[in-house]
């Protein structure tokens, strides 16, 4: 894991060139349906790195990609299916990755307060493990996903934004798992080149 | 101008990647936390109207290597008295009265336990690489760890039902698994089985 953020890393500080604005932050997650059931916890362990050139003056095109681990450790329970009882402690694992083109339109990008609006669609990975004793059920699919996302930057100094958004990302069924879905916030900052 | 730009950007970058790096959640942190107990039955059978059951001594222990006409072996007698004094506390509370063999019990209990040790093996593979390019470095790094899980297997056997295959068939089975530690740990081996016959209700009889 620390291998794929190091070379996050390397990516995002290949010098970039005038109207990209690149992002990473830090991202709290929370599960929605399906996934909200199976976690009620929220996620405080992800983060997104998107890209955006801009087309027009207002408005970015490019690519989102994230990650947002969710976790809970369920005390000592009875799970009984049929005629077969199994009983211990039961670990959650819900990792979510998703990977979109997206659109956004800025509302007056050159003043120093800039809020957004945005759109995603693309392919979200979901990893569910289900861990008791030294079993773990695996549930992966690749589901089709859309993400809406309202932001706002706020200008630091020349070239550098903070940014708070909120992005709600949905993924309809597909492999081993129903729809997943679940709203992240975000902070962090825009690099500007 | 540009480079302090840039190094501010990357120190705040480097600063996120190292926090989010070092945050996966971390799972189970006691041995206790990975002990679990299965335990299935037939449902076609009636324990409400069986009341008596026969008990061993001993303790078998399934090693995998006793050909035909070997006699078993056995766990330790003084862990094996604790096991099987557990189980007996567990069947009297359901309303069983222990029997001898010979005196036709409705039902025997055949405890049963095993031991697996896995190893993991890790070396640096990358040493085939270098390594003879740089012979004074030795040979190849390794290092090893393992651990050992220990499984207790309770079968419930009417002996006057026989399945298809001419063996009695199991009515109840209850299966407690867990890390081994070097000591015998009473507390966890009694929680285990307790939480084995608590999770199966029906063995009770009227």
């Amino acid at each position: 894991m620390k291998k794929i953020f190091l070379l996050l890393f390397v990516i995002v500080s290949i010098p970039a060139f005038s109207q990209h604005l690149t992002s990473l932050q830090y991202s709290m997650g929370f599960g929605t349906g399906d996934l909200g059931d199976f976690i009620g916890k929220p996620s405080f362990r992800g983060f997104t790195l998107d890209y955006r050139k801009l087309v027009q003056p207002n408005v970015g095109v490019g690519i989102d990609a994230g990650w947002n681990v969710f976790y809970s450790e369920k005390g000592y329970d009875v799970y009984t299916i049929e005629n077969l009882s199994y009983s211990g402690k039961q670990y959650r694992y819900n990792n979510q990755i998703p990977v979109l083109f997206a659109v956004d339109y800025y509302m007056n990008y050159d003043e120093a307060v800039t809020p957004f609006a945005g759109l995603g669609l693309g392919t979200m990975y979901s990893r569910r493990n289900t861990d008791m004793g030294q079993y773990t059920l695996e549930e992966e699919a690749w589901h089709f996903a859309i993400r809406p996302e309202l932001g706002i930057l706020y200008d630091m100094n020349e070239g550098v934004s903070f940014s708070v958004t909120g992005k709600y990302y949905y993924g309809f069924e597909a492999g081993d798992l129903p729809s997943q879905g679940y709203f992240a916030l975000n902070f962090g900052f825009v690099f500007k080149r | 101008m540009i480079v302090k730009k840039r190094s501010v950007s990357n120190a705040v970058m480097a600063i996120l990647v190292v926090v989010l790096a070092g945050c996966y959640p971390q799972g189970p942190e006691y041995v206790e936390d990975l002990d679990v107990v299965l335990t299935n039955f037939e449902d076609e059978y009636d324990f409400g109207s069986k009341s008596t059951y026969a008990l061993p001594d001993r303790i078998v222990k399934i090693t995998g290597d006793v050909a035909e006409g070997d006699d078993p072996q056995f766990i330790p007698d003084a862990t094996a008295d604790l096991i099987l004094a557990r189980i007996e506390e567990n069947l009297t509370a359901l309303g069983w009265e222990k029997v001898d063999i010979n005196n036709n019990p409705d039902v025997l209990v055949t405890p049963a336990a095993w031991e697996t040790t896995t190893i993991l093996y890790y070396y640096d593979y990358w040493y085939w690489w270098y390594g003879g390019y740089y012979p004074w470095w030795g040979y190849y790094p390794y290092y090893a760890t393992s651990y050992s899980t220990g499984t207790l297997l309770m079968r419930m056997i009417d002996p006057d039902v026989v399945g298809a295959n001419g063996n009695p068939v199991v009515q109840w089975a209850g299966a407690v698994n867990g890390i081994l530690t070097y000591a015998y740990d009473a507390t966890r081996v009694n929680t285990a089985i307790d939480r084995a016959f608590d999770q199966s209700p029906y063995l009770k009889t009227n």
